[in-house]
């Protein structure tokens, strides 16, 4: 039987899920946008700031208010000493070399974290009330709200910041090009350095509200793989596209999940991003707001 | 860059893969030494070395497919996974022998590469590897939920057996993990040499360029998958009979990355170098599981689990610094060697 009720239910959270993908795409697009690479290390850095948050409220105690700006603090060091350790070096390398570190940097972020954290699933913690907000009949989970006006906010602010700013139209010409950024007299080390930094914050946000009040393990980095999908359909440039794009691969995927996984009796749901990611390469692989000067034969 | 004193004088010598009498005595010793390999190592190092036979045929294909064509591939374990399952399947339901098993998984996996490398018809870089990405989510998705693949139980295969010979044994499937290895080398070393390596390579180096010389690029990117994939389906094949079982869990987006890493420490672009990145990889990899156990019983305070992390660390750091502080991996730096020693005493 169809029930709207239900149906809405689906619909808004799977909208809302949606956009806490948004805001880990928002590392992904925030990462390309300034320094054209290609970042696959972005659940890493996700589970990365998790930990740290959890390590500062957790096992030091630290009270919220001071540990939430600290966490996001050290995460924009680690952004800063990835960039430092790496990127510096590989400016104006192909992509593939790029992208191939991006994929060392995930294997040995996730080594590090199981060294130092070890794999056993922590608490995180409560950092938004676990009662649920229920407006009429829709029940929503209250961090996922928070979430999603705090996602609004940031993916409004850093569009204008890359479209407006001086610094950020800087940015924009590394994304373009290195050379002729170089050329220009722009700092391409200072704006992958910024562009990490600031990568690695917005992936420790990302955390907070991902898993406030639930578990955390290095497993979690898996919600990196989940926000490809929106990043794509976004396009890689577009800082306020993603807001659009991730409302509606929320809205599909909570829906798919509701509706066709009871049918087939299987996890269509989870490879459904996938299937989405698949037919935007197919057809359209510069998504719904991306520059048209894709790489393409 | 041959030896002082070598002149190919005709076309056939200079298009010989082996081009004088120390290379031959040297292949020779070295096919000796793999065929008396069971004789000389124990039960464990065999096995080792089959594995090693096994990960050569797959990190071969990818070598093709991204050394040589260019194109990134992280969907390498999902291909070697459709040739295992195919093997499995045709084996276990259909009852067909090893010998027509083999390479139709092969041809199975060829068919799941050339349709994602269809992709690369539009789309390169970073772009590629979502779409090898999303191969390898797909494979999981419907091997658990098609019906004939057993799902999460996986397959169990009865030994591979030829004219009622079972290989049943270490030895046995070694030997024939030997010979298709043999058979897949020297088939890759053809098709690099030969008009379709030459196209990849053109294709690699500039599209463009290659597309006004007249080089089909569409096709050329499409072939480039189709082999690499055929290459890891064989794999796949030899490692259904070779450990009899098998199951999702063995063809991991972390597999592919494993096998891109051989391809980057052996070198981009050179066949004997894919098979460098494999023994330097696997033997590395090899030593920190049978090392690990004692280091920890040493230390009892560090727990089990850091081996598993350190070969993270490990890898992923092996990664990042070859392409940052040698791109053209270890057969490069082989070559330096050499052409100083045959130059020695004249500088350049």
């Amino acid at each position: 039987m169809f029930d709207t009720i239900d149906f809405l239910n689906y619909l808004v959270n799977g909208s809302l899920v949606g956009l806490l993908y948004a805001l880990i795409a928002m590392g992904f697009i925030v990462i390309y946008r300034a320094s054209k690479v290609f970042n696959f290390a972005q659940g890493e850095l996700v589970v990365f700031g998790g930990f740290i948050v959890w390590w500062m409220v957790i096992q030091t105690g630290l009270p919220l208010f001071v540990a939430l700006p600290l966490a996001m603090a050290v995460s924009a060091i680690f952004g800063l000493i990835i960039e430092r350790i790496f990127f510096s070096r590989l400016v104006g390398e192909s992509s593939f070399a790029m992208v191939m570190v991006t994929i060392g940097l995930l294997i040995l972020i996730r080594g590090l974290i199981l060294l130092i954290f070890g794999p056993q699933v922590r608490p995180f913690p409560i950092i938004f009330a676990l009662k649920p907000v229920i407006i009429g009949d829709i029940l929503i989970p209250r961090s996922l709200l928070i979430g999603a006006v705090i996602t609004v906010i940031v993916g409004l602010g850093l569009s204008w910041f890359f479209n407006n700013t001086r610094a950020g139209l800087k940015m924009t010409a590394v994304a373009e090009d290195h050379q002729v950024a170089l050329s220009m007299g722009i700092s391409v080390k200072r704006s992958i350095a910024f562009a990490w930094a600031l990568g690695a914050v917005l992936s420790t946000l990302g955390a907070i509200i991902y898993l406030s009040g639930k578990s955390l393990n290095f497993l979690a980095s898996d919600i990196g793989l989940s926000a490809l999908p929106v990043a794509l359909l976004a396009g890689f440039e577009s800082i306020a596209g993603v807001l659009l794009a991730g409302l509606i691969v929320g809205a599909v995927q909570g829906l798919v999940t509701a509706y066709v996984d009871p049918v087939v009796g299987g996890a269509v749901g989870s490879v459904f991003p996938f299937v989405i990611m698949l037919v935007i390469l197919f057809i359209r692989p510069t998504g719904m707001f991306g520059w048209r000067t894709i790489e393409r034969v | 860059m041959d030896p002082a004193g070598i002149f190919a004088t005709s076309f056939a010598h200079d298009a010989a893969l082996v081009r004088t009498r120390p290379q031959q005595i040297a292949l020779a010793l070295f096919l000796i030494f793999l065929l008396a390999l069971p004789i000389l190592f124990g039960p464990r190092l065999l096995a080792i070395s089959t594995l090693i036979l096994i990960s050569s045929v797959i990190v071969l294909g990818l070598q093709i497919t991204t050394g040589y064509a260019g194109q990134i591939n992280l969907g390498q374990a999902a291909f070697m996974g459709v040739g295992a399952y195919t093997t499995g399947f045709l084996a276990t339901k259909l009852g067909l022998p090893f010998w027509l098993t083999i390479p139709l998984g092969g041809c199975s996996a060829a068919l799941f590469g050339f349709i994602f490398g269809l992709s690369a018809v539009r789309i390169k870089g970073f772009y590629l590897a979502l779409t090898t990405i999303a191969a390898q989510a797909l494979f999981h998705f419907f091997v658990l939920n098609l019906p004939w693949f057993g799902g999460s139980n996986g397959l169990t295969l009865d030994p591979a057996s030829l004219f009622g010979f079972a290989f049943a044994t270490d030895i046995s499937i070694y030997y024939l993990c030997l010979a298709v290895a043999a058979l897949m080398t020297y088939g890759a070393y053809g098709i690099v040499r030969g008009r379709y390596g030459r196209a990849f390579v053109a294709v690699r180096d500039d599209d463009v360029a290659a597309g006004i010389m007249g080089i089909d690029v569409v096709a050329t990117k499409a072939t480039a998958f189709l082999v690499g994939a055929f290459y890891a389906g064989v794999g796949g094949g030899l490692w259904a009979y070779f450990v009899r079982f098998v199951a999702v869990d063995q063809f991991t987006l972390f597999n592919s990355i494993w096998f891109i890493a051989m391809v980057i420490v052996g070198g981009m672009g050179s066949i004997t170098g894919a098979l460098v990145g494999v023994v330097v990889i696997k033997c590395i990899q090899e030593g920190f599981v049978s090392l690990g156990p004692s280091v920890v019983s040493q230390f009892p305070s560090i727990g089990g689990d850091v081996v598993f992390a350190l070969m993270n660390v490990f890898l992923g750091s092996v990664i990042a610094a070859f392409l940052i502080f040698e791109p053209r991996g270890l057969m490069h730096r082989w070559n330096i060697l050499k052409r100083s020693y045959r130059m020695w005493p004249f500088p350049y």
